[in-house]
């Protein structure tokens, strides 16, 4: 088995994890109190789950082509490919929590600013806590999407073994190898994983959602 | 003392004035959509498309001109109001104490000093034993008292109660009226409770403003709202049921429909030979068997009985006018009355109030911010 692949898949959806849900979180509380430019701006947050990834991995190949940070360049690094992703997690992080928010009902949030509290605090206080379940679904979600990326990673960083080639990218050279033992196994592994961590994230934070949200 | 002047003309119009001194619960009814909750939410600072001016002991929390333009304006922490929501609007993954201490997060006070304050307020509404409870294992009754400490935690300059009891049993109501009551002596703020129930402002209000398409027609105390209304949509807002239509004309009222006049005195605020309202209160009605010189013929046309009480609806003979007239069921008996008697009805001119008769879809025409006491 391609423990490395495994590995690196583990990493890339972590890293990509632990990043999205600070962004995905202050764009969903953001995107709730527009009125008009709303559509446009969650039309656009939405692209990743409709273009193909060869469309997105070729347009990163255009824009980051030539770029490079700090000397290294990020088309085929492991940052080219988290960064990718990040781009491709966007609407499993953004839309989870942005229905969590807007799930917690008005007069919560009124009733926290006449209780003297400042935005920051009702944030912090009320609708973090609230939208629990909305986060820690984005988290299951973009980590496990990562998991399984292929056509972008592949596109933006080749398959440069315990750099870029993640486990799906391996499964598939695994194939195109006749290797179909070696593919089973890699499979298995990321099955597994994706179905814990969904399990966990249901499971963990169940109950009665409605009550939580104040809605009983 | 806190003095309210707003105007709105969009999302929807709304001209109001009212003042409301410590200690006085005020109530503002009308019907649904009158603009009684955006009144409530303007002091709060919720609303923002109100202009006008809003001052509290001296504190100015809203003053912008009818531009539009904000010159002074509070955010709702900065305004100190409680404020009792009609879905109480607790914070669902809070404890019963935890709710009530929230307001108090940005005092200087430790932790342990917001938990005694928390469990003062909750044992004063009764519920000190609750503290520990989530808002989803506590009753209609009892979240609404967690409401109302938590409202209470901040030492509020003014309470603001919107439709607080209509979500709740009846029973737990009475209980809550008796607290509201208790609370109103030792807290001595202005309180201004939104309701659509007349019986609820006629029994615990001090002063009741009626709103109609977002205008207030008439602010007066309760006894005053139901004997003498200001103008007829006053008195069909207050659910007065005996309103007729009459000419007045130099302290004679002809009564619209039957061959009847009345003396009524009047301020001297009609002008002569005009169309008018009137309503008569049930003290000013009398029924006899025989006829008087001031009596009208009558015909028993419905009654019903409501225990101890008796509705009873008299038809003026000759006439298409019906009246309502109540009465113990022992009257009644003692009349011998039954459906379709014929009877005799005395109305005392000097209990007649009269109203200007405008058209009831045109409230603008009876915009009036002068207050009676």
């Amino acid at each position: 088995m391609d423990i490395d692949a495994i590995l690196l898949s583990l990493k890339l959806a972590f890293w990509t994890m632990a990043l999205i849900l600070p962004f995905g979180i202050w764009v969903a509380h953001k995107l709730i109190k527009l009125n008009r430019s709303r559509p446009w701006l969650e039309a656009a947050l939405a692209l990743p789950l409709v273009l193909p990834p060869t469309v997105l991995g070729y347009y990163f190949l255009v824009s980051f082509g030539n770029t490079s940070i700090f000397g290294a360049p990020i088309v085929f690094s492991f940052t080219g490919i988290l960064i990718a992703s990040l781009i491709v997690n966007i609407p499993f992080a953004i839309q989870p929590i942005q229905r969590a928010f807007e799930a917690i009902n008005p007069e919560i949030r009124e009733a926290a600013q006449v209780s003297g509290l400042s935005d920051w605090q009702i944030f912090r206080l009320i609708e973090l806590p609230l939208s629990w379940r909305g986060i820690t679904g984005a988290a299951a979600l973009t980590f496990a999407h990562t998991l399984g990326e292929f056509g972008v990673v592949l596109m933006v960083g080749g398959a440069i073994p315990g750099e870029t080639k993640t486990a799906s990218i391996a499964i598939y050279d695994k194939v195109q190898s006749f290797d179909t033992a070696g593919a089973g196994a890699i499979a298995l592994v990321l099955l597994g994983t994706s179905l814990v961590c969904i399990a966990l994230s249901f499971g963990i934070f169940g109950g009665n959602p409605n009550r939580r949200r104040g809605l009983n | 003392m806190l003095k309210v002047k707003i105007k709105q003309i969009n999302p929807s119009p709304l001209q109001i004035s009212l003042e409301c001194a410590p200690g006085e619960l005020h109530a503002l009814v009308g019907p649904s959509g009158s603009g009684k909750t955006t009144v409530l939410r303007s002091i709060a600072g919720l609303n923002k498309t109100a202009s006008g001016k809003i001052e509290c002991n001296g504190e100015i929390w809203l003053e912008s001109d009818g531009l539009g333009t904000k010159i002074h304006h509070l955010s709702p922490a900065e305004r100190s109001c409680g404020f009792l929501f009609q879905q109480y609007a607790l914070f669902p993954h809070l404890s019963a104490i935890d709710n009530v201490v929230i307001p108090l997060q940005n005092s200087n006070l430790s932790k342990s000093e917001r938990k005694i304050i928390g469990m003062d307020l909750l044992d004063r509404m009764g519920i000190a034993s609750l503290s520990g409870r989530m808002p989803h294992q506590l009753s209609g009754g009892q979240q609404q008292r967690v409401a109302l400490a938590r409202a209470l935690a901040r030492q509020p300059k003014v309470l603001l109660l919107d439709e607080p009891f209509s979500a709740i049993d009846a029973p737990t109501r009475q209980g809550l009226y008796k607290t509201l009551a208790e609370l109103r002596t030792d807290l001595n703020i202005p309180m201004i409770l939104v309701t659509h129930d007349l019986r609820e402002a006629d029994l615990l209000a001090d002063r009741i403003t009626v709103i109609d398409q977002g205008i207030s027609l008439q602010t007066a105390a309760p006894q005053t709202l139901f004997q003498k209304p200001r103008n007829s949509r006053v008195a069909q807002l207050v659910g007065i049921s005996n309103m007729f239509h009459g000419v007045f004309d130099s302290g004679n009222l002809s009564w619209d429909g039957c061959n009847k006049t009345f003396m009524v005195a009047d301020k001297g605020k009609i002008p002569p030979k005009v169309r008018v309202a009137w309503v008569i209160p049930q003290s000013g009605l009398s029924v006899h068997n025989n006829a008087t010189i001031d009596s009208v013929s009558v015909i028993v046309e419905k009654m019903s009985s409501l225990g101890q009480i008796a509705v009873i609806q008299l038809r003026i003979q000759d006439s298409e006018n019906t009246i309502e007239w109540e009465a113990s069921s022992a009257e009644v008996r003692r009349l011998g009355m039954v459906v379709g008697s014929p009877m005799h009805l005395e109305l005392d001119g000097n209990q007649i109030h009269i109203m200007p008769l405008r058209p009831i879809n045109d409230p603008r025409r009876f915009i009036d911010h002068q207050s009676e006491h």
